[in-house]
């Protein structure tokens, strides 16, 4: 497994492989509850049929299996599962092929909310947050962006409109507002 | 809205005897049903007999644990010989479930049975309300002081009787139709079977072997085909569809109309002479493709009636108007292309409906590619291939190059337990088709390597396990628990790619097979749809028809006369199918054997004087019971056939002129209902003022 892949990861696998066996005390009954909560409705009717797995896109790449998840998730092995939802790519495939028209990828979106409260959060969670405040946009604004884009025939990004600065500050307004700043610990970089 | 006042009610055509009669109070019995803990765990029965005990007219209220019970069925029967007790009141469960009993144990000691009345304080109170105990007390209370105020306008009712002509139709020629017609031959009823199809035996016909045992499908089948096709008391009418069906039961007219075979079948002796010369070859839908018939044939050689059918639209002489071979080939002149159909009226007592299953057909775009790939191939198309006397004599051929496949997969679960396809149902028996087709595999080609991707495998019929068990110990048949997510295609050798999750492994395979088998479910016919609009047949959530009741009878329909068998009632194997048509072979026996049937008299009545003939009530009647006919008095009146209506109440409710009166559901009767119901929600109003103004 390469570096890229634990971290997105967060070694699911591997700590599978080191506990022999699991006892009562690592199980979070209230695990598939809180799911629920945050979205995950379908987490307990899985059948774990397997197709999930096998129309994933990323499973294609690395070894990520949605429907294992899924089964840790009904189990409540909490500490397996927080660690590897950041590489769903919500593309949706899972739920289009679900015999049993559960939406897999919605579990994984509820997974990095209660991710993200426990303050699992990977640093490029944290980049992303912080560029949202600084330029509006998740990828930080690049000359050599720019320039292929010209070569396109596209527009240049908005940074030199004139309501940019504008934008930039309701942005930051409503990430302090909502608290989001404070969840993801980007506090510092805010000014609102 | 304004309820009318009781006294307005004179409408209602009752001799003036009878009227005397309900001048004088009446004398009410409330029995109380503890129900074990279904009732009594929930309401306080004590209470609420105490408080009926006070209803006026009620002479006497009593509370058992089991009314239903032979103790509980004395207590009525004595109340009501030691308190003159007239009309009864039994709260407790549905009257779905025990009406009849208590109808039976209060005529029993002398009263009408329809002067009972039930109140359900079970399914619509205990039940539903099991965490709010005292407002479900509350709740018995108003319901029992509801009851007691319509029994005590409930009028004495007689039943009646309606002949039953010792005819019965049977609608399908599958094994389950074919065994029906059979036992209902067998003990002396005249039974017409109907068949679409030029031959009878249904999707049975076409299989292979028959799991558990591995008997030949034909080989069981055959003999009963034939014994029907002999049996002097069964007509069989090949080739025909049932267009009409009007009456009731005992009563049925039925239109069949039989389809121009072009060949005369008293003169046809299936010598096949004409076949052999007709210059027309087509696909045989027997086959499914793999085999050919000519434009004038038979199915299969084991077919009932061994009679040729010309088959209209490839047949050479119906586009050109020549040709005409096989006229001059038959010896017997049987060939007769200016046959026209024909329509046969029949009168028929019961009616049994088994017109069986289609299996489900993979998607154009699916997943599967069953479309786009010729080696991937559905269950029933793989048994015609493994079939002795299928196109191929029985060798499994790749539909590709026509070699044996040395790798053969099958995928479950194929439109069964989809939700996404709106099949949600498990089909029953493709777990062990697939089993079983794995073993016909191995015995013919022991070196084949054969996969099974399943979700579960469900064996649970008599020797079901033993085989699963066998398939593994004795053939090495690999089950791989997984839903395949793709299929891909070689284009040089068409083998197939399979990728799927091995889920018990954890890891995503991606295996080559020669042949894939699609185990198909089963879903609703098209014969079976349109036989419903043709009855008026309800059906299941899914699209299969609905059985009266899943547990108590699970053959009869809700219309009366009419029952089902086999797998037009649900996915089923054999042997459930023929179990379930000597069911309803016996069901349907019932009333023909006794040539009468007990109608209930809860049904609707005209009053002539007030009908005017607008005939909404006829459009809106879900069974056809209303009808236009001159009235005594001149003019348009509409008449309730009265074995028809199953007193539903909907004339009633939508006559303009108030002219139809459904049998103890009366305007009167409900109004007192609701009197009652509002006095407690007065009562229960006035107790929340006085209160509000204490506080």
């Amino acid at each position: 497994m390469g570096e890229a892949e634990k971290t997105f990861i967060g070694g699911l696998h591997e700590e599978l492989v080191e506990d022999k066996v699991i006892d009562e005390a690592q199980l979070d009954p209230d695990f598939a509850e809180q799911i629920r909560k945050y979205g995950g409705k379908d987490v307990m009717t899985c059948l774990q049929c397997g197709n999930c797995t096998g129309v994933c896109p990323i499973s294609l790449r690395i070894d990520y299996k949605t429907r294992n998840i899924i089964k840790c998730c009904q189990f409540g092995l909490k500490k397996y599962t927080l660690g590897t939802q950041w590489v769903c790519a919500t593309c949706y495939r899972c739920y289009e092929h679900c015999p049993a028209d559960l939406n897999p990828a919605e579990v994984m979106i509820a997974l990095r909310h209660i991710a993200i409260r426990e303050g699992i959060i990977p640093p490029f969670i944290k980049t992303a947050a912080t560029n949202l405040v600084k330029y509006g946009q998740s990828v930080k604004p690049d000359p050599e962006i720019d320039r292929v884009r010209k070569e396109l025939g596209l527009e240049k990004i908005g940074t030199e409109h004139p309501e940019y600065h504008k934008v930039i500050r309701e942005i930051n307004v409503l990430v302090h507002a909502t608290k989001y700043d404070k969840l993801i610990g980007i506090q510092d970089e805010v000014k609102a | 809205m304004t309820a009318p006042a009781p006294q307005e009610k004179g409408t209602t055509p009752t001799s003036s005897k009878e009227e005397t009669k309900s001048t004088a109070r009446p004398r009410i019995g409330v029995f109380v049903c503890h129900c074990g803990s279904n009732i009594a765990g929930v309401v306080d029965c004590g209470k609420v007999r105490t408080i009926a005990e006070k209803l006026g007219d009620v002479v006497v209220a009593k509370e058992n644990k089991y009314t239903c019970s032979d103790l509980g069925q004395e207590e009525i029967i004595k109340a009501i010989k030691e308190n003159k007790v007239d009309k009864v009141v039994v709260a407790a469960c549905s009257p779905r479930l025990h009406e009849p009993t208590f109808r039976k144990c209060i005529q029993h000691a002398g009263l009408n049975p329809y002067l009972l009345h039930m109140v359900n304080i079970r399914e619509q109170c205990s039940w539903v309300h099991s965490h709010e105990k005292e407002k479900a007390t509350d709740k018995a209370t108003d319901l029992i002081r509801m009851g007691v105020a319509k029994a005590a306008k409930l009028e004495p009712l007689e039943a009646r009787e309606v002949p039953v002509e010792p005819t019965s139709l049977v609608i399908g020629g599958g094994v389950a139709g074919i065994q029906a017609a059979l036992d209902l031959g067998n003990m002396g009823f005249k039974v017409y079977l109907v068949e679409t199809q030029p031959s009878i035996g249904g999707k049975m016909a076409q299989l292979d072997k028959t799991f558990p045992t591995g008997d030949c499908a034909i080989c069981i089948l055959a003999p009963k085909m034939v014994e029907l096709a002999r049996h002097p008391n069964i007509t069989l009418l090949s080739y025909s569809e049932v267009e009409e069906v009007k009456g009731y039961i005992g009563n049925y007219d039925v239109k069949v109309r039989c389809k121009a075979r072009f060949v005369h079948e008293d003169k046809c002796v299936g010598c096949g002479l004409c076949a052999e010369v007709c210059p027309i070859k087509v696909d045989n839908e027997f086959d499914l493709g793999f085999g050919q018939r000519r434009a004038i044939y038979v199915p299969f050689p084991q077919a009932v009636p061994l009679k040729y059918t010309v088959d209209k639209e490839n047949c050479t002489h119906f586009k050109t108007g020549k040709c005409l071979l096989c006229v001059k080939a038959c010896t017997n002149q049987a060939i007769d292309h200016k046959m026209q159909d024909e329509v046969v009226n029949l009168k028929v007592g019961t009616i049994i409906v088994a017109t069986g299953y289609d299996t489900y057909e993979p998607k154009k775009k699916g997943v599967y590619k069953y479309w786009e790939y010729d080696n991937v191939i559905t269950a029933l198309e793989l048994e015609r291939l493994v079939n002795a006397s299928g196109p191929t004599g029985g060798h499994l051929i790749r539909p590709s190059d026509g070699k044996p496949p040395k790798r053969v997969a099958f995928i479950q679960c194929v439109g069964s337990r989809n939700i996404k396809l709106g099949n949600n149902y498990c089909s029953r028996v493709c777990c062990m088709y697939a089993i079983k087709n794995a073993q016909i595999i191995m015995e013919h080609e022991p070196d084949t390597e054969i996969a099974i991707y399943y979700n579960d495998i469900r064996a649970f019929g008599k020797g079901f396990e033993e085989l699963y068990h066998r398939i593994r110990e004795e053939y090495q048949v690999e089950f791989i628990r997984g839903r395949p997510a793709k299929l891909s295609e070689n284009p040089d050798t068409k083998s197939i790619t399979i990728r799927a999750e091995e889920t018990l492994l954890n890891k995503i395979t991606e295996r080559d097979f020669d042949l894939v088998v699609l185990s198909v479910g089963l879903q609703p016919s098209e014969g079976s749809k349109k036989i419903a609009k043709t009855l008026s047949l309800t059906t299941s959530p899914d699209g299969f028809l609905a059985e009266a009741h899943p547990k108590l009878r699970p053959v009869d329909t809700a219309m009366d006369g009419i029952y089902i068998a086999g797998c037009a009632q649900g996915p089923k194997d054999i042997p459930d199918s023929v179990a379930q048509a000597k069911a309803a072979a016996s069901s349907a026996a019932a009333p023909m054997f006794a040539r009468k049937v007990t109608v209930e008299p809860l049904t609707a009545m005209v009053n002539e004087d007030l009908c005017v003939g607008c005939g909404l009530c006829i459009e809106l009647c879900p069974y056809g019971a209303p009808e236009l006919v001159q009235g005594s008095k001149g003019g348009n009146k509409v008449h309730v056939i009265e074995a028809l209506c199953h007193g539903c109440g909907t004339c009633a409710a939508s006559c303009p002129q108030k002219a139809i009166i459904t049998r103890q559901f009366t305007d009167d009767q409900i109004y007192s209902e609701l009197q009652a119901a509002l006095q407690t929600t007065k009562s229960a109003d006035n107790k929340k003022k006085t209160e509000a103004e204490v506080s």
